[in-house]
């Protein structure tokens, strides 16, 4: 029989290159096991209601779940599978409470999707390189959350500065993590991007 | 030419001295020098030879545009030697000249000159039509340009977006002020300068001129709101301020693409300076006067030793001060603004020798100087569809309108003292400031996930500068002898008088016709001068003219900076490690990368068929469909019924556009009371969810259906084989008896330890198989233990091909493959599977009609079809054929020589006539040969009672 089952990256590679670790330095983190469940309800639902979270934003719920409204009617709750299944049951009795469970569901795309973080103060200089958004902290602040392509990989993005530290969310489609791996560390070989 | 003795401007550091050679000889420069700059210290004259006449050809401007400056540069062709900066081991040589630029054979084409003249291209080489290729051979010799080494490696080029408030194009004085003024009220701004310095004609002006710019150009380079970029250019303006600029020379990168979304854009580029026409114009030693004032004031070279200036304006007589400075002798100065004019150049093919004036005198000189004006260079004007209009008292074009977010600085805009076109810079980039700023905040307003905007935005701006003046200048073009209009091209104002005689007299005809202004200066000197001749042909103003229109880009762009870098996704199922390791060959499948076999496909297909095999299908297309109203959509998506599909259920559908054009097929389980998952093809996932999307938004938005794309949630195994029960019961806690789990039905459980797995019971390749769907970040871990613990029932991969040969034996079509834009479900033999007595679906007219007239609509049929001699297997797409006709039936779409049965197998299409069993068809091969074969009773070559599936 095979080792016992761990949950395996969808980064199977890191690409050779060098990093002086400056200052400045984005660093560029696999966050893929983040358990990743998608809630899908009507905007004027109880349960929209209770996530308190509109399209294009991001807010903590239950102090370590990432709530990112990353279409209308669609969010994406992020953490550990614990305080993620605790803020999905308590969605699931907002429902039956409101009286249309039939509003809500949920899709466990933990396996489906790739999660990256990518930090620093060269973090949007970066993603510049790889996606048309327009990063100036007004127009993408700490909490936006958008859809765009990266690399020509549709994904979404969420700001979500860490330890005061520009930081962004890109969760992608899995098959496609490797790809757009490589060519985040592409596009940040010249701000000696970390991989961390 | 020499170098002169330091000069207070130059950009030359004499410490780093750079070794070169031009032509194989051993030459030096300095660094900042570029390459002409270089070169004409070191006494060169002649850079080049003419494209067409093959003319002798030295500095006529000195910069980026100058026309005689193409140089070879190692393997790298046409490179602008006026702009190019020179670096240490550069192997610098002439283009196209034969045995070499001194002496060079094609300068022959200048004896038959009178035969190359306007549109020759059009009237020579036309017959005989067979001597063409010869003739394409001997114009091939001749073609212009530096030559290209296939082996030489791909450069890096980099891509970048860019959002900044103003883009400022050209970082002249009025550029810079307009950078700052920008910056200073908050705007986020790019400096773009086409030079390797920012200045302009600041950098070989007067001492106040240059500390002038120095100034400007340090504040601009401190400044936390400028981002400046050198040896860049603003190649185009495109809808909404998007602006293409490219930089050059970037650190990490030889050419960066940059997509700038700018709210405003600042046009600044100065003035391009034009030639005048006459007699000799391109003889080595006719120079521009701004290439004499930079080679002079920027990189210290001495031009000639005996100079005579034609001036129209204060360049020309600033020109003549500097020369006097440097102690250069001026013979004369030939002051147009007093009527006087000159004629000719005249000496050897190789050098000006004398110059002959307008009263007829000849003036001995190795250098004649013509300062008669300017080209505006409107293109990023044109580009937001402007349409600049001719002012004959300035001699030269200006912008007519314009949209609110771009403004004119600068030369462009007009003329006055340094102060007054620094002041209007920096009135215009304060304007361009607040405009951004306001759209800044309407976008910031607008945006939902932006930052809560405080206040109101605001109205634009209105325009409040006071604008620049324009001073007179004679309209000088042509003087009374012919001579080069277009240096890039070779044609001269006799070639214009003779194109507008024949009847080319609009100027996008004879722009056309002549080639003037087509080549890679791209107008900057030849427009103005082209129409002013042609207007002298016609008899007409330059106004009355008009000018061509200017399109992008800018300058000419390499493709490499246009490719940038390539982003071309790629996507791998959590198995692919394990597939390269035991060496799959891989094939791409849309954006998949996918094993196409692991080395035998035939071994893989009888494995299949006698013991088991597993294949990874991830990319089959999966959509997590959840909510009460599920069956309707379902009902309206396929073209079967869907109420009745018991929890547990699986059913095979097919899907079929409005116009009863089947689009995928698949199969789709109920999970659960609410909840379903649906398969379509690799290729149809995002088509299918996109569709499913459409209709449930616009069609049914009261139906409660929520559809997740979960393609890559599940890493899909399908174990097939009459084995694969054993295997899989190893594995899961599944109860896999037939009585159970019976064919078509789905369970969910756990797989080696994995759980919240489901498994199917479907079989694509004919056999007893299961489909596994294990979350994949577990997928690999299945896999393996598959392999493990199947090793003693022979458990083997099996890859795409084995699939494709297994599924044509049991008469599979492949959408897509098999069907084709104009098939209609009847023709794939499932009329079956079409349910008229629905309230609706996809098709269902279309589809009604198909099945009330198929005699008369006379669709083809889907039909298996075996060879006459089982051994040949016929192309893909081969053609099916009325006996002893070219009269087409139909077509090969799928074909193989299958294992199973040893002999050729095929899937066609063919007209209704041709489709019944045991018909005798014609096949054309791809090598012209025909071969006979018969259609089959079913679609399946191999069971095709299904035996082996429902075991």
């Amino acid at each position: 029989m095979s080792e016992p089952a761990t949950f395996a990256s969808p980064v199977v590679s890191i690409p050779d290159f060098h990093s002086g670790m400056g200052i400045a330095v984005p660093t560029l983190r696999d966050e893929s096991t983040t358990t990743k469940m998608l809630v899908r309800a009507d905007n004027d639902s109880a349960v929209a209601a209770s996530l308190g979270v509109s399209f294009g934003s991001a807010i903590l719920k239950g102090g370590n779940v990432l709530v990112a409204a990353t279409r209308p009617t669609e969010w994406l709750a992020l953490g550990d599978p614990a305080s993620v299944a605790a803020v999905i049951d308590q969605l699931v009795a907002v429902a039956e409470e409101s009286g249309n469970p039939n509003h809500m569901s949920t899709v466990d795309l933990t396996h489906g999707r790739a999660l990256f973080r990518i930090s620093g103060a060269a973090a949007a200089k970066t993603l510049e390189k790889v996606c048309s958004l327009d990063w100036a902290d007004n127009m993408m602040p700490d909490g936006a959350v958008a859809s765009a392509s990266v690399a020509k990989v549709t994904c979404d993005i969420i700001r979500n500065n860490q330890y005061e530290q520009t930081s962004y969310l890109i969760a992608s489609d899995r098959s496609s993590a490797q790809y757009l791996f490589d060519a985040i560390i592409d596009a940040g070989a010249e701000f000696d991007i970390a991989v961390v | 030419m020499t170098r002169l003795p330091r000069q207070p401007g130059e950009v030359i550091d004499r410490s780093v001295p750079l070794r070169f050679t031009w032509n194989g000889k051993a030459t030096t420069g300095f660094s900042g020098d570029t390459i002409a700059s270089a070169l004409a210290a070191s006494d060169t004259r002649i850079f080049a030879r003419s494209m067409k006449y093959h003319r002798p050809r030295g500095l006529l401007t000195a910069d980026y545009w100058d026309p005689n400056g193409f140089v070879q540069v190692g393997d790298d062709p046409n490179v602008r030697s006026g702009h190019r900066l020179l670096e240490a081991g550069m192997e610098v040589s002439a283009q196209n000249v034969w045995p070499s630029l001194d002496f060079d054979i094609k300068a022959a084409n200048g004896l038959v000159g009178r035969f190359l003249t306007a549109g020759f291209y059009y009237k020579t080489f036309m017959k005989p039509a067979k001597l063409w290729p010869t003739y394409e051979k001997v114009l091939a010799r001749f073609a212009p340009g530096g030559t290209i080494d296939l082996d030489s490696p791909h450069r890096y080029h980099d891509k970048r977006y860019a959002h900044p408030d103003v883009v400022v194009a050209g970082g002249g004085p009025a550029g810079m002020a307009a950078a700052i003024a920008a910056a200073s009220v908050g705007a986020s701004v790019m400096l773009v300068e086409h030079n390797h310095h920012l200045g302009g004609a600041l950098l070989w002006g007067t001492d106040v001129d240059r500390a002038t710019g120095a100034r400007l150009a340090a504040e601009c380079m401190t400044s936390e709101n400028i981002e400046v970029l050198l040896d860049s250019t603003v190649t185009g303006r495109y809808e909404d301020n998007w602006v293409a600029i490219v930089q050059r020379s970037h650190p990490i990168a030889v050419e960066r693409l940059i997509k700038a979304r700018a709210k405003s854009l600042v046009v600044a580029p100065g003035l391009i300076e034009r030639p005048y026409v006459f007699a000799g114009n391109d003889k080595p030693g006719v120079m521009l006067s701004g290439a004499v004032r930079r080679l002079v004031n920027m990189y210290a070279v001495q031009p000639g030793s005996r100079a005579v200036v034609f001036t129209a304006n204060d360049d020309g007589d600033q020109t003549a001060r500097d020369l006097e400075r440097v102690g250069i002798e001026v013979a004369c100065t030939v002051d147009a603004r007093r009527g006087e004019n000159i004629v000719a150049a005249e000496g050897s093919t190789k050098s000006v020798e004398s110059v002959v004036l307008g009263d007829g005198s000849s003036i001995d000189a190795d250098l004649l100087i013509t300062a008669v004006g300017w080209t505006a260079p409107t293109s990023l004007l044109n580009l937001a569809g402007d349409r600049p209009a001719y002012d004959p008292a300035a001699a030269r074009f200006f912008s007519s309108r314009l949209p609110d977010n771009i403004l004119v600085t600068g030369g462009l805009a007009g003329d006055g003292s340094l102060d007054e076109l620094i002041e209007h810079g920096s009135a215009t980039g304060n304007l361009a400031a607040r405009r951004a700023l306001v759209v800044a905040a309407t976008l910031q307003k607008l945006t939902t996930r932006a930052a809560p905007l405080a206040g109101d935005p605001g109205e634009v701006p209105a325009d409040d500068r006071a604008p620049l003046g324009r001073n007179p200048h004679p309209e000088l073009h042509r003087s009374s002898t012919h001579g080069i209009v277009d240096y890039s091209e070779d044609v001269s104002s006799k070639d214009l008088f003779a194109a507008a005689k024949e009847g080319y007299d609009s100027v996008e005809l004879i722009k056309r016709f002549t080639t003037a202004t087509m080549g890679p200066a791209q107008g900057k000197l030849e427009t103005v001068n082209t129409v002013a001749v042609l207007a002298e042909a016609r008899g007409e103003t330059i106004a009355d003219v008009g000018t061509t229109v200017w399109r992008p880009p800018y300058a000419p762009i390499t493709l490499g900076a246009l490719g940038g870098r390539i982003f071309e996704p790629v996507r791998v199922s959590t198995v692919q490690s394990w597939h390269e390791a035991h060496n799959a060959t891989p094939i791409l499948a849309g954006q998949w990368i996918r094993p196409e076999h692991y080395g035998d496909p035939v071994g893989e297909v009888r494995n299949v068929r006698s013991g088991v095999g597993i294949i990874d299908v991830t990319p089959l297309g999966k959509l997590d469909l959840q909510g009460p109203d599920v069956p309707k959509l379902l009902n309206l998506l396929y073209t079967n019924k869907w109420v009745q599909l018991p929890i547990g259920g699986v059913r095979y559908g097919v899907m079929c556009a409005e116009d009863g054009v089947v689009m995928d097929d698949g199969v789709t389980a109920r999970l659960g009371e609410q909840h379903y998952l649906m398969t379509t093809t690799s290729s149809g996932a995002g088509g299918v969810w996109e569709w499913a999307e459409n209709w449930l938004q616009t069609a049914h938005p009261d139906w409660r259906v929520h559809v997740t794309p979960v393609t890559t949630a599940y890493t899909s195994i399908n174990v097939a084989g009459p084995k694969s029960r054993e295997l899989v019961s190893r594995l899961t806690d599944i109860d896999l008896d037939p009585q159970a789990f019976a064919y078509m039905q789905v369970r969910t459980g756990t797989v080696a330890g994995i759980d919240k797995c489901v498994m199917w019971r479907i079989g694509f390749t004919g056999e007893l198989s299961y489909e596994l769907h294990v979350p994949s970040g577990f997928g690999l871990h299945v896999w393996d233990t598959l392999m493990d613990v199947g090793a003693d029932l022979g458990v083997a991969p099996f890859g795409l091909e084995a699939q494709r040969v297994m599924r044509l034996e049991k008469g599979h079509f492949i959408v897509g493959q098999d069907t084709d834009g104009l098939t209609k479900m009847p023709s794939v033999g499932m009329n079956g599977l079409i349910k008229l007595d629905k309230d609706d679906f996809s098709g269902k007219v279309e589809l009604g009609l198909a099945l009330d007239h198929t005699a008369s609509l006379a669709l083809p049929r889907l039909v298996a079809i075996q060879t006459t001699d089982p051994n040949i297997v016929p192309e893909e797409a081969s053609q099916i054929v009325r006996a002893g006709t070219n009269e087409i039936l139909g077509r090969i779409t799928s074909s193989r020589m299958s294992p199973t049965l040893e002999r050729s197998i095929c899937l066609g299409q063919v007209l209704p006539e041709a489709a019944e069993p045991d018909t005798i068809l014609t096949v054309v091969m791809t090598t012209g040969e025909r071969i006979t074969a018969k259609v089959m009773q079913h679609h399946a070559h191999f069971d095709p009672e299904g035996d082996r599936l429902r075991v």
